[in-house]
């Protein structure tokens, strides 16, 4: 039936004339405030040192935005350089956010050391990093992080975090594009995870080899092993492996060439 | 929904040694998060020294492994002979390749030694066929990224048929137990020219 005012009558609704039906629908634009940009970072601890590594790839997608932005920061040292720093904080996920975060905690050590007169311990500064995620809950800094430092006594400590603040002490922990790659390997050749002593027993009497804390030479072919590796098989990693080895006479920044393909 | 690959959870590596191979897989059978089984393995024998590894969909690792058997048994009454790993390898294929619009959900590894030339031979494959030789290893699985890492990490080349066990159920026992959907135990072939032997590894039960 051909309508009386000279055009369709919807199904729905009123008929008007100036009521245009809506042909192609409104361009939708979105804003995404994070990005991936890969990479890896990996934290071993000693008896009397630790080591932080990550690699210095930058990636976004399949691009390659550079090949030399370090993951891995001094914090609360005395100027730009980190001279006098005794705490490290690596960051793996959204650089931005990353960078954020790394000069917030900067800060805060700084302003301890103003205020109490006393360079923040390690566990201190933990625990106040991770105070730092949690304020932001609900808009989270899109990072996985790993701070190192030493202990009161001396020893090697780690402390790993998810984006919003949970946070538990290790011995060694991988983070980033890699992790699931790297983590197995470290379970079995840092904690010795199903390796037994031969001839120990039958059965259930069979005895685990304990995890004891590795020498320093050890660790750090370990780590540069481990992210050979997984250059191998991840191309978001590569490029260069940035090391920070801390020590009671202070922090040691080394860098490694990785394959850059 | 999650992929077809990652319901039933499972994870499979062959490696090459010196004169050898080995392969080896998990035995957990599972519904999503849930473990319905810890007896199920995922390597099946198609001659005296070529076995072959199917992860994936568990009715589809079922009906790709029963197929094959057929078509291998076949193949020896016809040829009179065992069919060789290379051979195996693209049977494997072409049978893979036939359900293009329709794949059967699997990613199969193949370890084996050619009877005439004595040389060791592995592959991979992904779920329509198209063939992955390599010289080193090869994983697949729900650990497969995990089994990445630990065999990167582990391999080296031209090991003996004991190192080469000890470096096989390492990586994939430290790859399984990083991974909630595999595990549950473990079963590994070491296979020599002449000779297989095929060791049951407990691991973790969780």
């Amino acid at each position: 039936m051909t309508s009386l005012l000279g055009h369709p009558a919807g199904g729905e609704g009123i008929g008007y004339s100036f009521s245009q039906p809506t042909a192609a629908p409104v361009k939708q634009h979105g804003f995404y405030p994070y990005t991936d940009n890969g990479g890896s970072t990996l934290g071993i601890t000693g008896s009397d040192f630790a080591i932080l590594a990550g690699d210095t790839r930058s990636t976004s997608g399949y691009n390659i935005n550079s090949r030399m932005v370090p993951k891995v920061f001094k914090i609360g040292g005395d100027d730009e350089t980190g001279e006098g720093a005794h705490i490290v904080l690596s960051v793996v996920g959204f650089a931005a956010d990353g960078n954020a975060l790394k000069e917030r905690l900067d800060a805060v050590v700084k302003m301890y050391k103003y205020q109490h007169g006393k360079p923040m311990s390690v566990s201190a500064c933990a625990q106040r990093l991770s105070t730092i995620l949690y304020q932001k809950r609900f808009f989270p800094y899109y990072v996985t992080a790993i701070l190192s430092g030493l202990d009161e006594e001396g020893k090697g400590a780690l402390y790993s975090y998810d984006p919003v603040g949970s946070y538990e002490r290790e011995q060694c922990r991988a983070a980033g594009a890699a992790a699931s790659l790297i983590m197995p390997f470290l379970d079995n050749q840092v904690n010795f995870k199903n390796q037994y002593i031969p001839g120990s027993g039958e059965g259930h009497a069979l005895e685990q080899k304990k995890a004891e804390p590795l020498p320093q030479a050890t660790v750090e072919q370990l780590v540069r092993d481990a992210f050979t590796s997984a250059v191998e098989r991840h191309i978001e990693v590569g490029d260069h492996l940035q090391m920070m080895i801390i020590t009671r006479d202070g922090i040691q920044e080394v860098f490694h060439p990785l394959k850059k393909d | 929904m999650g992929s077809p690959f990652d319901i039933n959870g499972g994870a499979c590596v062959a490696m090459v040694g010196k004169d050898c191979v080995a392969i080896a897989c998990d035995l957990r059978l599972g519904m999503q998060a849930l473990t319905i089984s810890n007896n199920f393995p995922k390597v099946f024998n198609y001659a005296p020294s070529t076995y072959l590894g199917l992860t994936g969909l568990a009715t589809d690792v079922n009906t790709v492994s029963d197929l094959l058997r057929y078509k291998v048994n076949m193949y020896r009454l016809r040829e009179e002979r065992n069919i060789a790993p290379q051979t195996l390898a693209n049977l494997v294929s072409s049978s893979l390749y036939e359900k293009r619009f329709g794949p059967f959900f699997v990613s199969p590894v193949l370890a084996g030694i050619n009877e005439t030339t004595g040389k060791p031979f592995i592959c991979g494959f992904d779920s329509i066929g198209c063939i992955d030789f390599a010289k080193d290893f090869i994983v697949s699985g729900t650990a497969s990224e995990q089994l990445f890492g630990t065999c990167e990490g582990l391999w080296e080349p031209d090991m003996e048929p004991e190192d080469l066990f000890e470096t096989i159920s390492q990586a994939l026992l430290a790859a399984v137990d990083r991974d909630a959907l595999s595990g549950w135990g473990a079963q590994v072939w070491i296979i020599e020219k002449d000779k297989v032997t095929q060791r049951l590894l407990k691991g973790r039960q969780d």
